[in-house]
C-alpha cells in the first residue's frame, strides 16, 4: 500500500511502471490475456497506483489522473501490438482446426458430362441445340429412311405416346397429315430432319436431349441422355467424320485411348459405322467388361440420301456425316467410375450424388 | 441379329491360311462384327453380329463369301468353296408314286419348292452333324429334322419338313388367312391369327402350317413319319413380320424371311436338302420335284459417279473399287466418269450409289482412311439462350451449394391433362409430367429418411399440353430444402430475379411453400429466360462517400419490415440505399446510405431527411425509433 505519496512522486511512480511494463510486455512469452490482466488488472501495481490518487490533494488529482490515463493508454498500445504479432498458443489458434469452406453442391453426373461435351464440340463449331423429347413419329423414324413395319425399327424399345389428334380420320388436322403418331424420342435423331428443315446451310450441330427406350437393367434406365452431331456441307467425307471423331476423343478421353470403327448398318446413314473405344480397364487386352479389348461406344454414318431429302436438301449437292451416342455410356467408359449398375444415377440418393 | 459359326463348318466354305484369331480381327474391321471367339481347335465358334440387312450374310457360306472379299487385304489367302450358286440342279423325272395337289399365291410366296420321300427313317443325326448343331446353339432333334435346321444354319435358307400321311387329303393350298382363324404351332401354342398371315390348309381347309414362322403341329415329323415332305420357300417379308410381331412367335425362319431372302438360293439349297435327305435318313424320292417360280428375279445396275467415290474415300485406285465389289460377286464394268455394277441376285440391300461406295469403303478399310477435321468455315449460329441459361444457373446453384437431382419424366398419376404413355415399362411411369414436384418431392422424401440437412435442385422439362400436338417442353426450377427454410428460399428466389434483371415478382413466375418437413421453391424458368433483361446498365462511381447510419425501431405485434423500406426507399432523393439489418425481439434495424453525387452531405441536411424518415414511419406504421 502506498501511503502519504506526493503528486510528483506518483507521477514519477507511473512513467517508471509505463518503462518497466513496456518492456515486460515486449519480452513476455505469455499469454496475452495473462500478461493483461498482470499489468491492467485489479491486483495490478498500476490499479494500487491508481488508488493512491485518492489520497492527493484535490487541487492535483485531475493533473496527476490524465497521467494516470496517459499510462494506461501506451501500456494498452503496447499490448495491442503484441495481440497483432502472430502467437503460438493453442488455446487461441489451431491451425489444424478444419477451414471455412465455400458452400459445396453438385451437378448430376450427366449434367457434368453434358456441359463438357457441348465445351469440346464448340471448339470445332458444332453447336448445341434441343429439338423434341416428345415427337412425331416422323421425325424419329419415317423421315430416317423407317417406314412403318420396318424391322430396323425393333432396335429401338420404343414408347408410344397417345394420340391427342381426334379419332376421327375426316376431323384430322391436315397440317399434321403426315403427324399422327406420337412417340417419346428413342434417340436423338429425331433432330436431324429438324435441325435440316431451319433451312440454314452448312449444319453443324450437337444435338443433346433426353431419350427413352422401353428397357431396364444393370446397363440400361427408361430414360437416359443422348448426344447427336449433324454436319452437313458440301463434298463431306469419312474422313471428316474419322477427324471429328478422334477430336473429341482426344479431348475427352485423353491420349491412349484409341478408337476404331467398323462397318454396321443404320437405315438413316449409308454407310455406317459402329465406334470402339479400346477398353481403359484392361487397355486393349479383353476382359470381363469388353469385347476383345473394345467397348462399344455408339453409331455414326453418312447421311442417307434419303434423310436429306426428307430434310428438303439434295444430296446430289449435299452429303454429311451423324453421329448418335448416349452420354451416361460414354461418359462411364471415360472415368472407370466403376459405376456397375447404371440405375444408380437415376437413384437420385444425395449420398450418390454427392461423390461427384 | 448375332450367329455362332463354328470354325470348322466355317472351313467346309473357307479354304485360308488364316487363324481364327486373324479372322475375327479382320471381319470386325471390314464385315460383319465378331464379337467373341469361344473355345479352342475343333470346338471354336465365332459369336457374330450380322446387322439386319444383310440376311445373305446370316449363315455360314455368307460368312465364308465375306471373309474370301476381306482376308486378301491383310494379306492372307481365301478361297471360296462350295459355293452354292454354283450348282446348277437337274432332277431327273421320277413317277408321281406319293401325289401331292398344290396350290399357292405367288404374292405372298415368290417360289415354292417342294418333293415327297419314301422309305424315310427317322433317328438320330451323325456326329458331325450333331456337332454342328451343337456348337451353333441349336438343338438336334433328328435327323430329319436336323437337316432343315443345318440348311437354314449353312446357307440362311429356312427349311421345313412336313409328315405326308398327315395331310388330308394329300393337298396343300397356300392363302392369306381370315381373322381368328386357330392354328397350333410344333412348339405346342395355340394361335387365333390376326387375319392377312401367310398359311397353308389342307384339303378339309384344316390350317397345317403358319408359313416362314413355324410349322403346324398337326402336320410335323415325328419318330414314326415315313413319308415326307421336304420343302423349301420364300415369302413376301412385310407378311412374315406382321404376322411374327403380332403373334410374338419371334423364330430365326421369321427373323430372316422377314428381311427378304434370295428366290435364287432357294433351288440349290432345296438340291443340297434332297442328297442329304437320301444320305442321311435313307429317304428315296417318290416324285417329280416342284418348282414353283412364275417371276423370275430381275439383276439391278447401279451407276456411282467416281467423283462420289473420291469424295466419300478419298484418292484410292481403281483397283481397289474392283477387286473388292467383285470379291463379293458384284460384276463390275468402269467407265471414264462413272462406275457400273451388277448386284448378285442375294444383295437386295443394295440400291443405290452410297450402297455401292460402301462396300468399297469397308473392303478398302475404314481403318486405313486419314481422318481429317472439315476445313470448310464454321457455321454461324447464334447460342440458345434457354440453353445458356440452363448451365450458368445450374452452375451456381452448385457453387451456392446445392446438389442437382435428375429423376424421371414419366410419373404414375395424371394431374390434370398429361400425356399418356400407351405401353408403360412399369405403372410408376405412364404419364409425362406436368410438374416438378410430382417426381421431385417422392425423392426429396426418400432421401430425408437418412439426411436431415438437404439442399437440392432440379431444373429440367415438363409437359403442357397443347391441343392437337405435342407437348410444350418446357424447362421449370424446383429447389427443396429440409426444415423451414423461408428465409433461404425466399433469398435464393431474390438472387435468381435478380441475375435474369427481373423485379422480384414471385407470383407471377412460381411458388414459394413451407410445409411441415420442407420448403420448395418452385419457379417457371423458361417464363424467366423469355423475359430476361441481365443487360447491366453503368452509373457513375460516386466521388462524394455515402453517410452511413442505423436507425433502429420498435415495433409491435404483426409489424412486417418490407413495406416500411419500401416506403424509405422512395422517401427521398438523398437516399440512396436501404438495407435490412437485424431483427432482435421487438427491434428492428435498417441502414440508411444517404447519397448526393455532387457534394459532401452536411449534418444539417442528414437531420432533415432522418427526421422525414422518422415522421413517414410513425404516420404510416405507427413505429418509433429504439430509445438509446
Amino acid at each position: 500500500m502506498i501511503e502519504n505519496v506526493s503528486s510528483a512522486n506518483l507521477i514519477s511512480l507511473l512513467i517508471e511502471y509505463e518503462q518497466i511494463t513496456r518492456e515486460e510486455i515486449r519480452t513476455s512469452t505469455e499469454p496475452s490475456e495473462m500478461i493483461k490482466l498482470k499489468v491492467l488488472g485489479s491486483k495490478s501495481k498500476l490499479s494500487e497506483l491508481t488508488r493512491a490518487l485518492s489520497k492527493l490533494p484535490k487541487e492535483d488529482r485531475s493533473r496527476v489522473g490524465l497521467v494516470v490515463n496517459q499510462v494506461k493508454t501506451s501500456i494498452e498500445s503496447e499490448l495491442s501490438k503484441k495481440n497483432t504479432e502472430p502467437v503460438q498458443s493453442r488455446n487461441t489458434f489451431d491451425p489444424t482446426m478444419p477451414g471455412i469452406r465455400p458452400p459445396v453442391g453438385h451437378l448430376h453426373i450427366v449434367s457434368q458430362a453434358i456441359m463438357e461435351i457441348t465445351r469440346i464440340f464448340e471448339r470445332i463449331g458444332f453447336i448445341r441445340v434441343r429439338h423434341p423429347e416428345v415427337d412425331w413419329d416422323w421425325y424419329a423414324f419415317e423421315s430416317l429412311n423407317m417406314p412403318l413395319h420396318h424391322p430396323a425399327r425393333d432396335e429401338w424399345e420404343t414408347f408410344f405416346i397417345k394420340s391427342q389428334v381426334p379419332n376421327s380420320k375426316s376431323q384430322k388436322n391436315t397440317k399434321h397429315a403426315k403427324f399422327d403418331k406420337m412417340v417419346l424420342t428413342p434417340h436423338t435423331s429425331n433432330g436431324q430432319v429438324r435441325e435440316m428443315e431451319k433451312r440454314k446451310l452448312p449444319i453443324r450441330m450437337i444435338n443433346i436431349a433426353k431419350c427413352y427406350r422401353r428397357q431396364i437393367d444393370v446397363s440400361h434406365t427408361p430414360m437416359f441422355h443422348q448426344f447427336e452431331g449433324l454436319y452437313v456441307d458440301k463434298n463431306v467425307s469419312i474422313a471428316h467424320l474419322k477427324g471429328v471423331m478422334d477430336f473429341f476423343f482426344t479431348h475427352f478421353y485423353g491420349p491412349g485411348r484409341i478408337s476404331r470403327i467398323r462397318p454396321f448398318h443404320f437405315q438413316f446413314t449409308e454407310p455406317s459405322f459402329e465406334i470402339d473405344v479400346s477398353c481403359g480397364a484392361c487397355a486393349g487386352g479383353g476382359c470381363r467388361l469388353c469385347k476383345d479389348g473394345w467397348l462399344e461406344l455408339g453409331g455414326a454414318g453418312m447421311v442417307h440420301p434419303n434423310v436429306l431429302k426428307a430434310g428438303g436438301i439434295d444430296p446430289e449437292i449435299y452429303s454429311g456425316f451423324a453421329f448418335g451416342w448416349g452420354i451416361e455410356r460414354t461418359y462411364m467408359m471415360k472415368s472407370g467410375t466403376s459405376l456397375d449398375d447404371v440405375r444408380l444415377l437415376y437413384s437420385n440418393d444425395v449420398r450418390f450424388l454427392e461423390q461427384f | 441379329m448375332n450367329i455362332l459359326i463354328p470354325d470348322m463348318w466355317l472351313r467346309e466354305f473357307l479354304k485360308t491360311d488364316a487363324k481364327p484369331s486373324d479372322i475375327a480381327r479382320c471381319l470386325s474391321l471390314c464385315g460383319p462384327s465378331i464379337e467373341r471367339v469361344h473355345g479352342k481347335g475343333n470346338t471354336t465358334v465365332y459369336d457374330i453380329e450380322i446387322t439386319g440387312n444383310r440376311p445373305d450374310a446370316m449363315s455360314v457360306s455368307g460368312i465364308a463369301r465375306e471373309s474370301v472379299a476381306i482376308l486378301p487385304r491383310f494379306g492372307f489367302k481365301a478361297q471360296f468353296i462350295n459355293d452354292p450358286y454354283i450348282l446348277k440342279p437337274i432332277f431327273p423325272n421320277i413317277p408321281d408314286t406319293l401325289p401331292l395337289f398344290l396350290k399357292t399365291d405367288p404374292t405372298l410366296n415368290p417360289r415354292w419348292t417342294s418333293v415327297v420321300f419314301d422309305g424315310v427313317k427317322v433317328g438320330p443325326s451323325d456326329k458331325k452333324i450333331q456337332k454342328y448343331l451343337e456348337l451353333s446353339g441349336l438343338r438336334t432333334i433328328s435327323n430329319v429334322v436336323d437337316i432343315t435346321n443345318y440348311l437354314m444354319h449353312a446357307y440362311g435358307q429356312p427349311a421345313h419338313v412336313f409328315d405326308y400321311d398327315k395331310i388330308s387329303g394329300h393337298t396343300m393350298t397356300l392363302r392369306a388367312s381370315k381373322k381368328g382363324e386357330i392354328l397350333t404351332t410344333l412348339d405346342g401354342k395355340k394361335h387365333t391369327l390376326p387375319g392377312g398371315d401367310i398359311v397353308i390348309e389342307d384339303k378339309t381347309g384344316t390350317l397345317i402350317d403358319l408359313c416362314g414362322i413355324m410349322g403346324g403341329e398337326n402336320s410335323s415329323v415325328t419318330n414314326n413319319s415315313k413319308r415326307v415332305i421336304l420343302f423349301l420357300q420364300t415369302y413376301n417379308p412385310v407378311s412374315i413380320r406382321r404376322t411374327s410381331m403380332a403373334l410374338a412367335q419371334r423364330t430365326e425362319a421369321a427373323t430372316l424371311f422377314e428381311k427378304g431372302l434370295d428366290t435364287e438360293l432357294v433351288l440349290p439349297v432345296f438340291s443340297i436338302g434332297m442328297r442329304m435327305m437320301g444320305s442321311a435318313a435313307g429317304g428315296r424320292v417318290a416324285g417329280p420335284v416342284t418348282d414353283i417360280y412364275p417371276e423370275r428375279k430381275k439383276t439391278r445396275t447401279v451407276v456411282v459417279s467416281k467423283n462420289k467415290i473420291l469424295a466419300y474415300i478419298g484418292p484410292i485406285k481403281d483397283t481397289d473399287i474392283t477387286t473388292p465389289l467383285e470379291s463379293l460377286g458384284f460384276t463390275v464394268r468402269m467407265r471414264e466418269e462413272r462406275v457400273e455394277v451388277r448386284v448378285p441376285s442375294w444383295r437386295d440391300d443394295v440400291a443405290i450409289d452410297v450402297d455401292i461406295i460402301e462396300e468399297i469403303a469397308r473392303i478398302y478399310g475404314y481403318h486405313t482412311i486419314q481422318s481429317a477435321l472439315p476445313a470448310s468455315a464454321p457455321p454461324n449460329t447464334p447460342i440458345d439462350p434457354m440453353l445458356m441459361w440452363e448451365e450458368n444457373i445450374k452452375i451456381r446453384l452448385r457453387d451456392w451449394g446445392y446438389t442437382e437431382l435428375l429423376t424421371y419424366s414419366m410419373i404414375a398419376q395424371n394431374e390434370g391433362s398429361a400425356y399418356k404413355i400407351l405401353n408403360p415399362l412399369s405403372s410408376d411411369w405412364v404419364y409425362m409430367r406436368t410438374s416438378l414436384k410430382q417426381s421431385v418431392l417422392p425423392v426429396v422424401h426418400e432421401n430425408l429418411k437418412n439426411t436431415k440437412d438437404l439442399k437440392v435442385f432440379e431444373l429440367s422439362h415438363v409437359y403442357v399440353h397443347k391441343h392437337n400436338d405435342l407437348p410444350k417442353e418446357t424447362l421449370h426450377l424446383i429447389v427443396v430444402w429440409s426444415g423451414n427454410r423461408f428465409l433461404e428460399a425466399k433469398g435464393l428466389a431474390e438472387a435468381l430475379f435478380d441475375l435474369f434483371g427481373i423485379k422480384y415478382n414471385l407470383p407471377d413466375f412460381g411458388t414459394l411453400e413451407v410445409s411441415s418437413d420442407i420448403t420448395v421453391l418452385y419457379l417457371d424458368f423458361a417464363k424467366m429466360v423469355e423475359l430476361a433483361q441481365p443487360r447491366k446498365a453503368y452509373t457513375p462511381i460516386p466521388k462524394y462517400p455515402p453517410a452511413i447510419e442505423d436507425l433502429s425501431f420498435e415495433v409491435t405485434g404483426d409489424f412486417r419490415i418490407g413495406p416500411l423500406m419500401d416506403t424509405v426507399k422512395t422517401l427521398h432523393p438523398l437516399i440512396y440505399r436501404v438495407t435490412f439489418l437485424d431483427a432482435y425481439q421487438n427491434f428492428r434495424t435498417i441502414r440508411i446510405e444517404y447519397l448526393d453525387t455532387t457534394k459532401n452531405l452536411s449534418d444539417d441536411v442528414i437531420r432533415k431527411v432522418r427526421q422525414k424518415i422518422l415522421d413517414a414511419v410513425r404516420e404510416k406504421f405507427s413505429v418509433t425509433l429504439k430509445n438509446v
